[in-house]
């Protein structure tokens, strides 16, 4: 086990630096000049674009700039000189000009506010689909299972920016259930229940769709794997139906759970824009795509860079998971 | 009448004037209001566009802030119609003394004006605040009527010689020194201005003519921190989040006659979803709030009827009124140099289809047939030559004028009709526009056979990127109103280089030369009727050369929750007086 | 002394086409120690016959009937009149089965220890280690080399063989009095089939249980058996002890089955014998004798007889049953 994890890190890392690379060499070799982006409204001076290229280190050649990148992740970096010098501590992902932040700081604080929405939706919609999984299977072609197969209907038809508006505004602004929040975020660490109230919604949201998708999931991988002979000779040794299917069966069913829940929550991380703009959620989404729209280039490239990282090291731990789950994965 | 012991009647007199004595006190202390709580203002934008008072240019900009955090020497009367276009006093003691043939203003501070930490204001401060518009490279998009006004020369390449009060090289503060000068005893601000403003009184109710203490300015970040001479002072400001105002302890309203202070805080809650924000004022779910944004058509048919008038349900907490603004495309003249594929762009454009989108005539405004509103009397005239257009676009004259385009200008022609390249139109970026956006494309391709592309720009940021002359595209979506009753404010606003808000980048036009003069003149005219005429004829110039696409002559809808009171439209600014809006 | 007694065993699945009787009225014995072999193609109801006694038939799926009387440890009880769970506690204790493909017979997830101390355990309420060290003996028993460290070991790490060995260890753990076979060597090479069915002969005295060995390849039966059924399309058609089904096969499908086996002491010939056909639709069976239209010797009693009535199953000879009308009342 600890072999595989360790050949499993080394891969990892290489990707980690190819993916680092190849969204730099995207962003260096784009059709408008980042230079000329950062200044103000008339920037037709060529001596302040030129100024500001220097500052920034744009006019460097492309493998240093790339160096000086890397270089700053590690020991932090700094643009332009004296007076006016803006500096960046480790890791330093590069400087916004239009939000006169440090890009590492503001997804510092973006990223707490998905992160918060990713676990806490994954945590509801993986209890809700395991859960209604299983039992429309247990209970194939009752009640139970026919249940389960609007609401998979209805959860996978939905786009989540239509569940969250309607959610918003039945349940917050009609029906009063929840008060419309005081402040767009407030982190767990400040008031662990004003975090929850807030973040509900959004969860819910979130859980309600992928819960649709994993609860046709987890019932159609509970009826295969039931049919398996391992179980027959379960139950041939005398186990009882309960611990049949928790024991062996589920272990089975729901491993590939794992992988699929691993990727689907590296893909959230990245930012769930629908979900953040309903319920303004200042978190990594919203931030991308603001920048994106404002041609804010450190920003779009930090953003793209930490969603790529996110999946691969995901993609890591899923498949240490994995290993974890299934023995015959680990000669691999 | 039985006599009153003496004992009696003095300790009757003690307790009345003790009493009144306490009133007066409990008063003082609550800083001259009486209503109380927390109104909350709800929008779509991520933040304000800016806070800077130097940089602030929309109406409704001007309103809020105007009403809680920035004073300036004079200001618009708080009241309904046509009174509210009164200029009145503010920190000054008067409306200011003009000599020297309106080109010499002079205005003298009040006692007890004082900034949001106690500290007085004083001429330097009205002097520096004024100085910021210089530094064009950092204080950017504010109106720049100081620069054209005040009596300092200019470059070889038209800016001024004084380049704000960042600048260290190559900066003659002299010259400033010289046209804004102040009292000995720091209260009376002199402004000499390079040629005679007869409403410079008016000029001077821009937030970019009040005081900034030099010791806080940060230029660039001033934006997200400007220092308050208003009833309250900013506790939080952070993009994408809120605003927080809380009552100023220094403000004193003895100094100040026209603001009232009335509730206890103010809150601006930023990037709301557009249908959220909607469903919160429209369910009067948050009664102590109103929305900064238009109200999304599709809401619109829930709020007031067919006629645009409120329904029952709103009789109390909606307005459709018409608002000071005419809106229009810009065509960026730089890049689309051909009159003919303007006119084309014009006669093409489903008109009908766009207003439908916006709930119709009832609360979009009637069509425009040039930039000056019939509101503004002496201004406008009726403009002529534009008989072939039709509502639904007409299809005939598009093609003519495309006709002649392709031998007249072959480049642009080639350019607009190319499936690859095409014309690229700035858009905010909303769902309405998107909508707008699709009848754009399809009656410009159908009618003119014209590739439309959209370029949509986050809301907040909009203008700061459109008017950045390197970054506008060839089409923007504007809309200006009048700073003052005089198309002296829209006019050279709009269509001279150095005017404040020039998006149709039309002075490289072969026409420019000749309207430049005319519009001078026109500026220097003293015959205010005389001067009207003039502007009509202007107003006909742009329209023959189509340096914008007309839109409408624009109304508004503003709709709050119930709990608020004292609500009304306030003319000059184009929105509500925020500063009368109380919790009832 | 009789273990196990099947009377009028019936399975039928109800299915939208039809009903499909998989297994009719069938009746059976078994003795203590004895291995009886049951015969047959694929379909001829030898698995489903001892699925429904293991109470291994997925409810509300089939209608079963008939009495299966087994004397358990507990006293004599009768399989077929408990419902699935009250089977549980003779499941894997009294009764045991091994399946026919080890590759997936065995969980992939779980160490084989741990699947062989789970079948000990559940039968058996005493500490951990005393399982662990019953696991190890049979591992042991049943010929896998270095127990103690293979006890560890996944599924996945072992030859179909040695699973297969697992899985007898599995079934054997709680010394059960019948040991069901359900093709234990089908899956298999030639070469560790044959280790396989001696091991079971070798556990089998050993045990002192019976074993019901289910088959359909020849060559095993001659010689692990005791006592052969052979089963056709739901029915014992041919009952006897193994020497004299060999030397006297009564019934054409027996004969059949007995001229397929490749003989390495006949002269080679050409062609394999085959039996001609195919085994008829448990849907729509044949009128009369089920192997009638396969039969090549309708003739000798008359075709039409043999294609409307259906022959018992009655005695031709010291523990010799028939279920054919040729030789009848001789």
């Amino acid at each position: 086990m600890f072999a595989y994890i360790s050949r499993r890190l080394a891969v990892s890392l290489l990707i980690l630096l190819t993916v680092s690379f190849a969204v730099y060499v995207i962003f260096a070799f784009l059709p408008f000049d980042p230079a000329a982006l950062t200044c103000g409204k008339n920037c037709n001076d060529p001596g302040i674009i030129e100024a500001n290229r220097h500052r920034l280190g744009y006019d460097l050649p492309f493998f240093t700039q790339y160096f000086l990148f890397l270089k700053g992740l590690f020991l932090g970096r700094s643009f332009g000189e004296g007076a006016a010098m803006i500096n960046c501590p480790a890791p330093s992902l590069g400087y916004s000009f239009q939000q006169h932040a440090c890009v590492t700081n503001l997804i510092g604080e973006a990223l707490p506010v998905t992160f918060s929405l990713a676990i806490g939706a994954i945590f509801m919609w993986l209890a809700l689909g395991i859960g209604l999984g299983i039992l429309a299977a247990r209970f194939r072609g009752r009640i139970v299972d026919q249940l389960s197969t609007i609401f998979v209907l209805i959860g996978t038809s939905l786009p989540t920016f239509l569940t969250g508006l309607l959610l918003m505004v039945f349940v917050v602004i009609r029906w009063h259930l929840i008060p419309f929040p005081s402040g767009n975020y407030t982190s767990f660490l400040e008031n662990p229940f004003e975090w929850a109230q807030i973040l509900f919604l959004p969860w819910l949201t979130l859980a309600f769709a992928y819960a649709a998708l994993y609860t046709r999931f987890v019932r159609s991988s509970v009826i295969d794997t039931s049919n398996e002979d391992y179980i027959r000779t379960a139950r041939a040794k005398g186990l009882s139906e309960s611990v049949i299917l928790g024991k062996h069966t589920l272990r089975a069913a729901l491993a590939p759970i794992a992988t699929m829940a691993g990727l689907d929550f590296a893909g959230l991380l990245g930012g769930a824009i629908l979900t953040e703009s309903v319920f303004n959620l200042p978190g990594l989404g919203r931030l991308a795509i603001s920048a994106v729209v404002k041609y804010d280039l450190p920003i779009i490239v930090a953003t793209t860079l930490l969603a790529a990282f996110i999946v691969v090291i995901m993609n890591l731990i899923v498949d240490i998971l994995y290993a974890y789950i299934d023995p015959r994965v680990r000669v691999a | 009448m039985a006599r009153v012991k003496k004992s009696t009647s003095i300790a009757i007199v003690a307790v009345l004037a003790l009493a009144v004595v306490a009133g007066g006190l409990v008063k003082m202390s609550s800083g001259g209001s009486s209503k109380g709580g927390t109104i909350t203002y709800l929008t779509h934008s991520e933040a304000w566009t800016h806070a800077d008072p130097n940089r602030n240019y929309t109406g409704q900009h001007i309103a809020w802030f105007g009403s809680y955090l920035q004073r300036t020497l004079t200001a618009y009367a708080r009241a309904e119609g046509s009174a509210g276009s009164a200029v009145v006093a503010d920190l000054a003691t008067d409306t200011g003394r003009s000599s020297n043939g309106n080109k010499t203003w002079e205005f003298t501070l009040r006692d007890g004006v004082s900034f949001e930490d106690g500290s007085a204001i004083t001429c330097e401060d009205i002097k520096y605040g004024v100085s910021r518009t210089f530094a064009t490279d950092v204080i950017t998009d504010g109106p720049t009527y100081a620069i054209g006004m005040l009596d300092i020369p200019s470059a070889e390449d038209g800016s001024s010689v004084y380049k704000g009060p960042y600048a260290t090289e190559g900066n003659d503060t002299a010259a400033y020194d010289k046209a804004v000068t102040c009292s000995e005893d720091n209260k009376t601000v002199t402004f000499n201005l390079k040629r005679a403003v007869g409403d410079f009184n008016y000029t001077t109710t821009y937030l970019s003519f009040g005081p900034v203490p030099k010791a806080s300015d940060k230029g660039d970040a001033y934006d997200m921190a400007p220092v308050s001479s208003g009833p309250y002072k900013i506790e939080k400001y952070k993009a994408k989040d809120e605003m927080v105002l809380v009552r100023n302890t220094n403000w004193d309203k003895k100094s100040d006659p026209i603001r009232n202070a009335f509730p206890d805080r103010v809150v601006v809650r930023f990037g709301l979803a557009e249908e959220v924000r909607d469903q919160l004022v429209l369910n009067d779910s948050e009664k102590n709030s109103m929305s900064l944004d238009a109200v999304l058509p599709t809401n619109l048919p829930t709020v007031f009827d067919d006629d645009g008038k409120p329904n029952s349900k709103f009789a109390a907490r909606a307005l459709n009124v018409y608002d000071p603004y005419v809106t229009y495309s810009a065509v960026n003249v730089k890049k689309v140099p051909c009159l003919d594929i303007r006119k084309a762009i014009y006669y093409a454009r489903d008109y009908a289809g766009l207003i439908q989108l916006g709930g119709g005539a009832a609360f979009g405004g009637d069509p425009a047939d040039g930039v000056i509103k019939p509101l503004m009397g002496l201004d406008y005239a009726k403009v002529t030559g534009l008989d072939e257009f039709k509502p639904e676009g007409n299809a005939e004259a598009a093609k003519k004028y495309m006709d002649a385009a392709k031998s007249a200008c072959p480049d642009v022609y080639a350019k607009a009709t190319d499936p690859k390249r095409g014309l690229y139109f700035d858009f905010a970026d909303t769902d309405t526009n998107k909508k707008s956006a699709a009848i754009w494309i399809d009656s410009m391709k159908k009618n003119a056979g014209i590739t439309m592309k959209f370029n949509y720009i986050e809301a907040g940021s909009y203008y700061a990127v459109v008017l950045d002359q390197t970054k506008q595209g060839d089409l923007s979506r504007a809309g200006w109103a009048p700073d003052w009753a005089n198309a002296s404010t829209v006019i050279p606003e709009l269509f001279t280089e150095t005017g404040g808000f020039p998006m149709s980048q039309n002075w490289g036009d072969p026409a420019y030369k000749a309207f430049k003069e005319k519009s001078d003149a026109a500026l220097s005219e003293p015959d205010r009727k005389k001067q009207g005429k003039m502007w009509a004829e202007l107003n006909q110039y742009v329209m023959d050369q189509m340096w914008v696409i007309p839109g409408v002559f624009s109304k508004t809808q503003e709709v709050w929750g119930s709990g608020l009171g004292g609500v009304f439209f306030w003319e000059p600014q184009g929105a509500p007086s925020f500063g009368d809006i109380y919790i009832k | 002394m009789t273990l196990l007694k099947v009377e009028n065993l019936s399975v039928d699945f109800p299915t939208p086409d039809g009903l499909v009787s998989a297994v009719h009225e069938t009746s059976f014995e078994i003795s203590a120690g004895e291995t009886l072999a049951i015969v047959g193609e694929s379909g001829s109801g030898k698995t489903v016959t001892n699925l429904a006694l293991m109470g291994l038939i997925p409810p509300r799926t089939a209608n079963i009937s008939g009495s299966a009387k087994f004397e358990s440890h507990a006293g004599p009880i009768d399989l077929l009149s408990m419902d699935r769970n009250e089977l549980r506690q003779y499941r894997g204790k009294d009764i045991a089965m091994i399946f026919q493909d080890p590759m997936s017979a065995l969980h992939p997830f779980y160490t084989i220890g741990d699947q062989i101390i789970e079948a000990h355990q559940i039968h058996n309420k005493v500490d951990l280690k005393v399982s662990k060290a019953r696991a190890i003996e049979l591992l042991e028993l049943v010929g896998i080399q270095g127990a103690d460290t293979r006890i560890k070991a996944f599924p996945h790490q072992f030859s179909g063989g040695m699973r297969q060995r697992v899985m007898i260890a599995m079934a054997l753990v709680n010394n059960p009095l019948l040991l069901i076979a359900d093709e234990p060597t089908t899956a298999l090479d030639v070469t560790v089939q044959a280790q396989i069915i001696k091991l079971l002969e070798d556990l089998q005295k050993e045990f002192k249980m019976a074993m019901i060995l289910i088959t359909h390849d020849m060559g095993v039966v001659a010689g692990a058996a005791d006592r052969v059924n052979v089963m056709y399309a739901g029915r014992i058609v041919e009952s006897a002890n193994v020497r004299d089904l060999y030397a006297n096969p009564l019934m054409p499908y027996t004969q059949g089955l007995l001229a397929s086996v490749p003989r390495m002491d006949r002269p080679h010939t050409n062609r394999l014998s085959a039996i001609p056909g195919q085994p008829p639709s448990m849907i729509a069976l044949p009128s009369g004798c089920s192997f009638n239209p396969r039969c090549g010797r309708k003739d000798e009693v008359g075709a039409n007889k043999c294609e409307t009535q259906m022959p018992e199953l009655t005695p031709r000879g010291i523990g010799h049953l028939s279920r054919c009308f040729i030789g009848e009342g001789a």
